[in-house]
């Protein structure tokens, strides 16, 4: 087991390197930082000087190499757009992401099993299967537009929630939270819906198809035939044997949300760091881009480590496998 | 003579009706939602393979647009041309129905092709990854987690990126959305790889699998007669529901700046153009080929929907 | 005199306190910095506006008035310009203002690390004659010299120096990255960068407030759909800019009202002059037609601008005929005609130029950069398919867009241009002289274009003090450019701001946004 764990340890280490190198052999793509860092009377010899003073004359990979150098150290470098430490700005950003993130993995989660089991048990009722049909409406339009839709309806036309932003905001510590405040709450509720409606969907979907193979257990069918009451068989036994891999895929799904916050924080002006990073990308702020892309490896390999380690814990068959690889 | 004929009739009927009479088919019978989901797609998908005839316009062709017919309202004649157009225009003069139509099928071919080269990458690598295992199998999924850090619209702008950088300036035009197939492809195959990983793993220890390699049968002849029909379905649900979601994903795609060229917009495209005019009266720009892709996403998620359901032996 | 103003003054501060009002507006960029000789964009420069002054500024009509200096001349025959400057003036820590931040200023944004140093290039030195008269030396006589500081901002020198400022740094940023200290109007009393900035205003002012504000916010807003969703829903009070295809349901909308006008910039059509074939084009290795100039006039006259005009801008923007609006000092009256939209004599010319059966070409676009780029360079293709010729349009994002500019991968591109001298001159330099890395000159001149009379005529008009003579040097310049076809231009890019309708605002032909002009009601 701990063999096991420090050889994973050790990969995931690898995969952030990978990630790195790719990161950056990439970034010329993306565009070039000089234009939006000088004006319009700028000159030949102002864009060489500056590309060198930012080392981008070099080959990608000495950047790579200076990036990892500043970074063991915590040093990620300064935002060419901001001139500050991107570390400060991250963690400026993170606690609206995280904020965010949070209350949409809770919506998505608490919706999504709820009707999930109810439209497990009224399989082939009307209202389970409107429910099916509406939630898919939710899926099958890009993000950008729901939230576009979401903002005319309630902000613009019912004048009822904020367009966009967090709110007032409180400092705890060097945390902003918006939980604490009316106009915070408020302006957490559509970029929330709008984050959470697809992971909600994947979830309902999931605990439905579960709970249907459970019913159909012959364990289930045994608890049915010595007549214990419907409430009973649903909850206390299908339910919590459909949990296991509603949770590890929900696990796996706490990245995708980060990941989506990017469209949702766009539209909404939300000042996370998906906001961030799509800013970064329209100015070509290479170090927070590259310090925004190793925070999500970072996630993403922790996450993945975390589930694999589950599995490991839960199915003992893994174990062997485990063992022979 | 006579014999002949018959046999060749009632052969491919007989296999009609068996397949007419299978589980398969009575649950497709059986579920409305299924039926007419998929009369959605036939209809949206014969729509988009004959566009050119059925479309009154040619949208693609620069020379044969008028801009002085923008923003003409659907069903109203226009106040500089008096022409009439069906769905109205967008902002370039373009008829909005002959436009869904060209769209539709940029949609469709991005769609099915970015599902098709994920699902091919995906099948490949979760096989090799489950049937070797070893550092094969850890190398594949961590390459997985690699791709999986990268958001899809990183993905689609470094493609862009270096697809601009090493194409002739000739091609580009072509290229984008060729550029736009394999960035969605990118970012969807490690859901194949994964299912499939896990699904093999599973039959690799059965009885019939042990047995072939017991007579002596090659490690890839196992694969892919013996494993990979067995995986196929939770396979084939998941194609289903990453058709209707690289669908969207390309939308997204353009609302970010990269996506189709203006000049032969995907719906996605046209649905990037007319948010920009919902606030300004002109709805029809935004809302038909919105309906469209609702429709069609839609459909194709019930239909994925069904198919899960009824691929699952334990519900039957 | 001065007492008299400041009796208006105190009038007007009276009635401003007794209808105190908060203000949030919101732009799609953030100044991504407060350091005003760090970067030469509007945005930045636009906004430190209200925090920092200059020697001069520009009032209402754009026109040069006093601000920290009070009185100015020429020295001699043009030797160099004498500033007079106002007394009694504090920046926002309280320390005084006199020559020496003047120098000091000088220094910091004639230093190689500023980005606003082109604008002191005529400069030969700069003196202190006493605490408040400064003299500027320019090599040649320069008549232009007061209006082109006007943003040129004055920074204590004591206090940049304590911060460990004193060279502005736009790669790894210092305390005056995102601290300020002016002499203006407003002061910064919290900044997170890329988020919001909030300003209140600076009770030492010197100046008479013509406000009524006492905080005001600005927070940037991306989307432009959000962005309108916000002034609809009263979450900020002013939004610049309206998108376009919003104005006429803004206008019908009782709460909020629009704000239009015409800016500086002017957008137009570039060619490759240079380039021997094109770049991208079905028969390769054929010449560059636009070497022609009869193709460059068929080009010119195949651009329907009025349709342009009245469906993608909708009538919000007038056309242009010279790269400079009517608005503009040196603006040519003698060349205000455009070449009129004619499809048959544009054919006419293309086949006099050998190019009967047309050619195909690459068109570049910005897609995030002007009001309605693309959708102006998708119509574009669709009027030169009109006469034979064929374009395949590329539009990108402007971090893309200006490398491939550079790097020459074009054939025909859109560019916009806004003098930032307000005079005709400006884009002679940049856009027309040939290009010449040592004297900057022609630095935005991609397509290489290349005249003689152009290049000799320029340091002419650059030196020369009699208003009529200097008028028909332009005059015979803007012919040349009209003559040649150099750029096509096609319209003069509207200023279209939103606000709630109990707020009442000036709009300046530059795009900047003054706070001290905002009164809420």
């Amino acid at each position: 087991m701990f063999a096991y764990i420090v050889r994973r340890m050790f990969q995931s280490v690898i995969v952030l390197l990978v990630v790195g190198l790719v990161a950056f052999s990439m970034f010329r793509f993306v565009g070039d930082p000089i234009d939006n860092m000088l004006g319009q009377e700028r000159t030949q010899a102002d864009i060489d000087r500056l590309r060198t003073e930012l080392g981008l004359d070099q080959p990608f990979v000495v950047q790579y190499a200076k990036f990892l150098q500043g970074a063991v150290q915590g040093n990620f470098g300064v935002s060419y757009r901001q001139g500050r430490p991107v570390s400060t700005i991250l963690i400026e950003r993170a606690p609206a992401t995280l904020e965010l993130a949070f209350v949409s993995g809770f919506l998505a989660i608490t919706l999504g099993i709820a009707l999930g089991v109810f439209t497990a048990i009224r399989r082939q009722g009307i209202a389970a299967n409107v429910i099916m049909t509406v939630s898919l409406i939710g899926v099958s339009l890009p993000t950008f537009l729901i939230g576009i839709l979401l903002i005319y309806i309630f902000s613009v036309e019912l004048d009822l929630l904020p367009s966009f932003g967090r709110g007032e905001t409180v400092m705890i510590g060097s945390w902003s939270t918006g939980f604490l405040t009316a106009s915070g709450l408020k302006a957490l509720i559509l970029p929330a819906i709008t984050l959470g409606l697809y992971q909600m969907t994947l979830i309902m979907r999931l605990v439905r198809s579960e709970m249907l193979e459970v019913l159909r257990a012959d364990y289930v069918r045994f608890a049915r035939a010595r007549g214990l009451s419907e409430r009973v068989i649903n909850f206390r036994h299908a339910l919590k044997n459909t949990l296991v891999p509603v949770i590890t895929i929900t696990g796996l799904q706490l990245g995708s949300i980060i990941a989506f916050a990017i469209i949702t924080e766009t539209v909404f002006q939300w000042p996370g760091v998906g906001l961030l990073f799509i800013n970064a990308i329209q100015f070509v702020d290479i170090p927070v881009m590259a310090a925004y892309l190793m925070l999500i490896s970072v996630m993403f390999v922790t996450i993945n480590l975390i589930v694999d380690l589950l599995y490991y814990a839960i199915d003992p068959r893994l174990r062997v496998d485990a063992r022979a690889t | 003579m006579t014999d002949t004929m018959e046999t060749t009739k009632s052969a491919p009927k007989s296999r009609l009706a068996k397949f007419w009479d299978s589980d398969f088919a009575w649950s497709f019978r059986h579920s409305p939602v299924a039926v007419i989901a998929s009369l959605v797609v036939v209809v949206l998908v014969l729509a988009a393979i004959f566009a050119p005839l059925i479309a009154p316009y040619n949208p693609f062709d620069p020379a044969t647009l008028n801009l002085m017919n923008g923003f003409t309202p659907p069903g109203t004649p226009n106040a500089f041309t008096q022409e009439t157009f069906l769905l109205g225009t967008d902002d370039q003069g373009r008829d909005v129905f002959s436009t869904i139509l060209y769209g539709l099928r940029i949609s469709l071919f991005v769609g099915v092709s970015a599902v098709l080269l994920a699902l091919i990458i995906g099948v490949i690598l979760g096989l090799i990854a489950a049937y070797f295992g070893g550092w094969i199998e850890t190398l594949i999924m961590r390459i997985a987690d690699v791709q999986l850090t990268f958001p899809a619209i990183l993905v689609a702008m470094l493609i862009f990126g270096i697809a601009k950088g090493i194409t002739p300036p000739e091609y580009r035009d072509e290229m984008a959305i060729y550029v736009l197939i394999i960035a969605i492809a990118l970012s969807d195959w490690v859901q194949f790889a994964r299912v499939v990983r896990g699904a093999a793993l599973v039959e690799k220890n059965k009885e019939y699998v042990q047995a072939a390699r017991l007579i002596g049968r090659g490690s890839f002849p196992i694969m892919f007669r013996h494993i990979l029909p067995n995986v196929l379905s939770p396979v084939l649900v998941i194609a289903t529901i990453s058709l209707a979601l690289a669908i969207i994903a390309e939308a997204t795609l353009s609302f970010l700046g990269v996506g189709a060229p203006p000049t032969q917009p995907s719906l996605g495209t046209l649905i990037r153009i007319g948010q920009g005019f919902l606030f300004s009266g002109e709805w029809w720009i935004l809302f038909f080929p919105a309906c469209t892709l609702l429709a069609l996403a839609l459909s194709v998620n019930l239909l994925g929907d069904w198919l899960r359901d009824a691929l699952n032996p334990k519900l039957r | 005199m001065i007492l008299r103003n400041s009796a208006i003054g105190l009038t007007m501060l009276l009635v401003g306190t007794a209808q105190a009002a908060e203000f949030k507006w919101a732009s799609t960029t953030d100044p991504q910095t407060m350091d005003p000789h760090a970067v030469n964009s509007a945005p930045v420069l636009g906004f430190l506006n209200n925090v920092y002054e200059g020697l001069v500024r520009r009032g209402k009509d754009m026109s040069v008035e006093p601000a920290l200096a009070v009185s100015w001349e020429p020295i001699g025959d043009g030797e160099g310009w004498r500033f007079k400057l106002r007394e009694g003036v504090t920046f926002h820590d309280g320390s005084s203002f006199d020559a020496q931040d003047v120098l000091f200023s000088y220094q910091r944004a004639s230093g190689e690390a500023a980005d606003t140093r082109s604008w002191f290039a005529p400069v030969s030195e700069v003196k202190v004659v006493d605490d408040y008269t400064v003299d500027f030396m320019t090599t040649t006589p320069n008549p232009l010299f007061p209006s082109s500081i006007a943003n040129w901002m004055i920074m204590d020198q004591g206090w940049t120096e304590a911060n460990d400022a004193v060279v502005p740094d736009k790669e790894t940023g210092n305390y005056a990255t995102i601290n300020a200290n002016g002499t203006g109007a407003f002061k910064v009393t919290e900044r997170e960068p890329g988020l919001k900035t909030v300003l209140e205003p600076f009770g030492g002012w010197w100046g008479d407030a013509e406000h009524n504000i006492t905080r005001a916010e600005f927070n940037p807003i991306q989307n432009p759909a959000t962005a309108v969703a916000a002034l609809l829903s009263g979450d900020v009070d002013m939004i610049n800019p309206v998108p376009i295809q919003d104005v006429a349901r803004l206008q019908q909308n009782g709460d909020v009202n629009v704000i239009q006008g015409i800016e500086a910039r002017v957008i137009m059509l570039g060619f490759s002059h240079d380039a021997e074939t094109l770049k991208y084009t079905d028969d390769a290795g054929k010449p560059n037609p636009f070497r022609d100039a009869r193709v460059r006039k068929a080009v010119a006259q195949a651009v329907n601008v009025d349709a342009i005009l009245a469906t993608i801008m909708r009538g919000n923007a007038e056309p242009a005929s010279q790269l400079v609006s009517p608005a503009m000092s040196g603006y040519s009256g003698a060349n205000a005609d455009r070449p009129a939209f004619d499809v048959e004599a544009a054919k006419a010319l293309l086949a006099e130029a050998g190019y009967a059966d047309g050619f195909s070409f690459g068109l570049k676009c910005p897609n995030d950069r002007y009001l309605n780029d693309e959708a102006v360079c998708q119509a574009v293709v669709g009027m030169l398919a009109q006469i034979g010729i064929t374009a395949e349009l590329d539009a990108m994002p402007v971090r893309n867009y200006w490398p491939e500019l550079r790097e020459d991968n074009y054939d025909m591109y859109l560019l916009g241009w806004s003098p930032g001298t307000f005079d005709a001159e400006h884009p002679v330099r940049f856009l027309v002289a040939t290009p010449n890395e040592e004297k900057k000159l022609g630095s935005w001149n991609f397509g290489g274009f290349s005249n003689a009379r152009v290049d000799e005529l320029l340091p002419m008009i650059q030196s020369e003090l009699d208003q009529a003579k200097r008028q028909a040097m332009l005059d015979e310049v803007a012919a040349i450019i009209q003559d040649e076809q150099v750029y096509v231009p096609m319209y003069v890019q509207p200023l279209v701001w939103g606000t709630r309708s109990n707020v009442e605002l000036t709009q300046r032909p530059d795009n900047f946004f003054l706070l001290r002009w905002v009164t809420v009601n």
